[in-house]
């Protein structure tokens, strides 16, 4: 079975009149994979995004996760999920802004239980691998764009998830960072293996990724292997 | 432990000004709270120090005047005590009950003086038991004792501050010198304790050297007595009753005539303090609760607002996996942390005010005539109050955290992310 299997997914939101989001959705990732999910505002990526994330549960179908049935889960096996098997890398970065670059990274160790000694190495060595050192006991309002991104995707990796989420990581950056951010994430695939799912409505950073999932209208369209980055014409982001 | 600590203090330094001010109401509520209890405490310890020497276990009865005409009698009329009254308190009727029963007679106007001194005094004839019965503390020598009941020694014992007076330098030295009183002189076997500003007169000597002296018929003013085998407060006020009744017989006072005789009873007195005590003290902790629970309102008020703001921060916990639990014990550790410690700062200031007012207003007595009495006696709150109120902090600090943490702990992490 593939790291992530869903099956016939439905979801309705039902804000005064329903809205029906995911119409049947069946997907595949397989572990390794550089895959990004492309679609207009409303096309259901995002919460597509947020039920492989188990931040969001789903009506209908099933949701495998590394073998496992991700259903009917209690808040607390949710969080434990979340915080062993998926990290997290947002648009806004989604840093704590009273706790420093370190502390951010260290974070979800500390829902582990790791001793602090022990959170702080590892902190501080992620860190490193993202060229952070000198910034570790910085608070996120001190830092730039890309590198909040960076502090951001050191606290993705810290627990060594199996999957890392990015809901549209390039969103507030310029061009410039936006390329030396997807540049890491590839490099996190190719070197570590680790499997990266990017939600995106640029073409371009679909376009680097190895895989560009459409979705429309709340089902998937095609499925583009993009081995040699020419998807988009080998246009660069932005 | 540490790290959650490390939680705290980072997010209460976020808001300084809000914690500071959530805060000064726990403070105050706490700080009232002790400095009530203080005052209270002041004011029993007076009470009970200025009852202390009425206070025994022994009963004494008084005649009085009696409030209601019965059996051909006015009212107003005096009660005397006399003979029979003592023979029927050592009578058959009682006497698995009462035991050490004195009589006290009345009292004699004399001037007391020695080598050119003077000082008035009444002299009044007891038993040695009178020194339990009327907790006199010897200040020098002894008290009377049964030889010289016996013997009719014309000795006494008197207080000192009649002592000071006669030899005001060194008023022990009076124990075994003779005092003129009247036109009879008496040696001085003992001097009994007497507070600065207490002018009592009594001399006590021996019952029946007064007889023999000054009153030979068989009245006494006091019957003096203690009571054994009564356990509860029922079976006090149920033998008080039975004997008051007995004795109201005998003088033809009506049966619900509560002036004609006067009994008093350390042991139903006690209790009636104690209970009355209890009272006052439950009212303060009542009233202390209550500016309190206008604390704690205050921090819970305080906490919705700020988990309002910080849901979004609780949604990249969530999503980062922290569980409910974890934002749970977080919210209510802030709020306790914040009860507590501004809890502390307010019964530290709530002792020390009791300690002020203990040195200032404690100190100054108030002059009821005889005697000064002083109205706040050592007013302060001890370890266990100072426990009780730790333990009403971690609860109010719990309860206020609750319903703020909850709210915290439900939020959906998708919901609590797309906040702002």
């Amino acid at each position: 079975m593939a790291l992530i299997e869903l099956q016939g997914i439905n979801k309705t939101y039902d804000n005064g009149q329903p809205l029906h989001v995911l119409k049947g959705v069946n997907l595949s990732i397989e572990s390794g994979e550089f895959v990004s999910i492309m679609g207009a505002s409303g096309s259901g990526k995002s919460t597509l995004l947020n039920i492989l994330g188990i931040l969001d549960n789903y009506d209908t179908g099933t949701y495998h996760l590394d073998g496992r049935l991700i259903k009917d889960l209690t808040e607390k096996q949710a969080a434990d999920y979340r915080n062993r098997m998926i990290g997290f890398v947002f648009q806004s970065f989604n840093l704590i802004s009273f706790k420093t670059a370190v502390e951010n990274v260290e974070l979800p160790l500390y829902y582990q239980g790791v001793p602090r000694k022990k959170r702080h190495e590892l902190a501080m060595e992620y860190l490193e691998k993202m060229g952070l050192t000198p910034w570790a006991d910085h608070f996120p309002n001190e830092m730039s764009g890309g590198q909040k991104q960076r502090v951001a995707i050191a606290r993705a990796l810290i627990t060594r998830p199996r999957i890392i989420l990015a809901d549209e990581p390039t969103g507030a950056l310029d061009s410039k960072t936006s390329v030396e951010v997807m540049g890491l994430l590839k490099q996190l695939n190719h070197e570590d293996g680790i499997t990266i799912i990017v939600v995106t409505h640029e073409g371009g950073v679909a376009n680097e990724t190895d895989k560009i999932i459409h979705i429309k209208d709340g089902v998937i369209g095609n499925i583009e292997e993009n081995t040699r980055h020419e998807a988009w014409g080998g246009s660069v982001i932005k | 432990m540490r790290e959650l600590f490390h939680e705290i203090a980072s997010s209460l330094r976020q808001n300084k000004l809000r914690t500071v001010l959530t805060g000064f109401a726990v403070s105050w509520g706490i700080f009232l709270l002790i400095a009530l209890l203080g005052a209270g405490n002041g004011l029993m310890n007076s009470f009970m120090g200025n009852m202390d020497q009425f206070v025994s276990r022994s009963i004494t009865v008084q005649g009085w005047r009696t409030s209601k005409p019965y059996a051909g009698y006015k009212e107003n009329r005096s009660i005397q005590l006399d003979g029979k009254d003592v023979a029927l308190t050592e009578g058959p009727q009682w006497k698995n009950t009462i035991t050490g029963v004195t009589a006290g007679t009345g009292s004699f106007s004399a001037t007391l003086s020695l080598d050119g001194k003077v000082v008035n005094g009444w002299l009044r004839g007891v038993s040695p038991e009178h020194q339990e019965y009327g907790k006199i503390q010897m200040a020098a020598g002894r008290f009377l004792s049964p030889a010289d009941l016996q013997e009719q020694r014309k000795v006494m014992v008197l207080s000192l501050s009649q002592a000071r007076e006669l030899l005001p330098n060194s008023p022990d030295a009076l124990v075994g010198r003779w005092v003129t009183a009247g036109a009879l002189a008496y040696r001085v076997i003992g001097i009994y304790h007497t507070d600065e500003g207490d002018f009592r007169r009594t001399c006590f000597i021996p019952y029946t050297t007064y007889k023999g002296i000054y009153d030979p018929s068989d009245k006494v003013s006091s019957i003096s007595f203690t009571v054994d085998g009564l356990h509860s407060l029922k079976e006090h006020e149920d033998f008080q009753e039975a004997y008051g009744d007995a004795i109201k017989r005998l003088h033809s006072i009506a049966p619900d005539d509560r002036m004609g005789i006067w009994i008093s009873n350390g042991y139903t007195r006690n209790m009636q303090m104690s209970k009355a005590e209890g009272i006052i003290r439950i009212a303060l902790w009542i009233l202390g609760i209550l500016t309190l629970i206008s604390g704690i309102v205050g921090v819970s008020n305080i906490m919705l607002i700020t988990v309002k703001e910080r849901t979004h921060e609780f949604g990249i916990r969530k999503a980062i996996g922290a569980r409910p639990g974890n934002i749970l014990s977080l919210i209510i550790a802030e709020s306790v942390a914040i009860t507590a410690a501004f809890g502390y700062v307010g019964m530290f200031l709530g002792m020390v005010s009791c300690e002020i007012l203990g040195k200032t207003v404690g100190q100054k007595g108030v002059d009821i005539g005889f005697e000064t009495i002083r109205m706040l006696e050592n007013p302060s709150v001890g370890l266990d109050v100072a426990l009780e109120a730790t333990l009403l902090l971690i609860v109010a600090g719990t309860l206020a955290g609750i319903i703020p943490a909850w709210k915290a702990a439900k939020v959906k992490p998708i919901e609590a992310l797309r906040a702002e």
